[in-house]
């Protein structure tokens, strides 16, 4: 199964460093842990990432065809499973208390030991087990791939879904014949007042991952929300209205679906450009308890790693370009 | 998806028992455990269905699209049985391709049916199905 182009150089047994802890996300913050696959060259690191996979996973990952998309596919279980394993450690358990049997020694929870599960409309999500309940924060996830970035993206309690995108990619169809057969009316008629070609592209393919994103977060699958059937809008802050608005002053907005399930949830979304090669779109479903203020925006923090190996946070540089719906 | 077994062990007569719901599936960029790009199954895809085999034309001229979209070189060995989810099409590639195919076959492939569709293989039999549709209202 080791791609033929990796090189086992150590000649001892590799094992695994410790996994350095990472914060909760706040409340209305979406944590986004991204990891390029190009980045993952060395074989023992590769089959130590094997070892962290459940029996199933490492039988579906072996499926996949191809030396690049096996690596995607085991990349991603990874990701999911340190993003998660990250924020979660525990300080002080009493020695009786069954929990111990997944925590490492120094209290931090074993990203092996995580067990995954499908919602009714196969959404991922992880299955608790009956004692965590009481001691862990409800994490949300989401994954998106492209070959050339993976992204996790987690919250606490909020529905989440992202997608991620290359800047470059351009479809190979018209993007009007594209969006006339897959978006809504009012979408087209964005993307045909736009002067030139190339930014009908762009702004193509941020519609279109604001789109998936929304899907996602809704859970419920492509066929749950057709693409057709609801309109992302950027829209102006009502009081900045007179005022010339700076691209971070947009708001995403989605008119929801007509289902009484999807207005249980204020869905925001946030769009940024991520280390200047790929747009990542977020969804959450902010619960309408939420004592913000409606116009608030989200927080987004954006780590890039190799899990085990290094983690570089990428907030606040110029790696991450907010360009919509995030403060 | 019910197995033939089961099938006959419930064997009705007549068309009722032929799903005609079926389409593409779009998979979302969502890795589930393990593969890297996979759909959410429909709560509808407990229907049975029976197909027969699309004619080897028709399987030829998907795998001509779909590897012209994936951008696969003429040597890679792509077989009726790929699965989209494993063959790397992401849901922007598996639009496109059924817009290619819809422009081929000059079909339609109604999206609200589009739950069963996982393989190349099932992909052609929706096609045939519709464009012999769409040969005897004519």
């Amino acid at each position: 199964m080791l791609p033929s182009n990796l090189v086992a150089r150590r000649l001892v047994p590799f094992a695994l460093p410790s996994l350095p802890s990472a914060p909760l996300p706040s409340p209305r913050e979406a944590h986004l842990w991204c990891v390029k696959p190009d980045e993952l060259k060395d074989a023992s690191l590769l089959q130590e990432y094997m070892k962290i996979l459940s029996p199933c996973e490492k039988e579906n990952v072996l499926s996949v065809k191809g030396e690049v998309l096996q690596k995607c596919a085991l990349l991603s279980r990874v990701l999911v499973r340190t993003t998660l394993a990250r924020c979660l450690w525990i300080e002080g358990l009493s020695s009786g208390c069954l929990f111990h049997a997944r925590l490492d020694t120094d209290y931090r929870i074993n990203p092996r030991s995580f067990k995954f599960k499908k919602n009714r409309f196969g959404k991922p999500e992880v299955e608790w087990q009956h004692n965590d309940v009481s001691f862990l924060p409800s994490l949300q996830f989401n994954v998106s791939h492209t070959s050339s970035l993976i992204a996790c993206g987690i919250t606490v309690n909020d529905p989440i879904g992202i997608d991620v995108e290359e800047k470059q990619r351009r479809p190979n169809a018209d993007v009007l014949s594209l969006a006339s057969r897959y978006f809504s009316p009012p979408e087209v008629q964005y993307l045909k007042s736009l002067v030139d070609s190339d930014s009908q592209k762009i702004e193509f393919i941020k519609l279109w991952t604001l789109k998936e994103a929304y899907v996602k977060a809704l859970g419920r699958g492509f066929s749950g929300a057709p693409f057709r059937k609801f309109t992302i809008r950027f829209e102006t802050r009502g009081d900045l209205v007179s005022e010339k608005l700076k691209t971070g002053e947009f708001r995403i907005a989605v008119e929801p679906v007509s289902d009484h399930e999807t207005l249980t949830a204020n869905w925001q979304f946030a769009l940024a450009e991520i280390t200047g090669s790929h747009f990542a779109a977020i969804c959450m479903g902010i619960d309408e308890n939420d004592t913000g203020k409606e116009h608030d925006l989200l927080k987004l923090k954006v780590w890039k790693t190799l899990p085990y190996m290094e983690d570089e946070c990428l907030s606040d540089s110029e790696a991450v370009i907010k360009i919509s719906g995030l403060s | 998806m019910a197995t033939l077994s089961a099938a006959f062990a419930s064997w009705k007569p007549a068309a009722s028992f032929i799903n005609q719901t079926k389409g593409l599936t779009y998979p979302a960029k969502v890795a589930s455990i393990g593969t890297s790009r996979l759909n959410f199954p429909s709560s509808r895809s407990s229907r049975l269905h029976i197909r027969c085999a699309a004619k080897p034309e028709i399987v030829n001229k998907v795998l001509e699209i779909v590897k012209r979209q994936l951008a696969l070189s003429n040597e890679t060995s792509l077989a009726p049985e790929s699965k989209f989810s494993e063959i790397g099409a992401d849901s922007l590639d598996t639009v496109e391709i059924v817009m290619c195919l819809e422009e081929e076959f000059s079909i339609s492939i109604d999206e609200d049916n589009s739950q069963n569709i996982n393989t190349i293989q099932d992909a052609a039999d929706l096609i045939d199905q519709l464009v012999q549709q769409k040969t005897e209202v004519a």
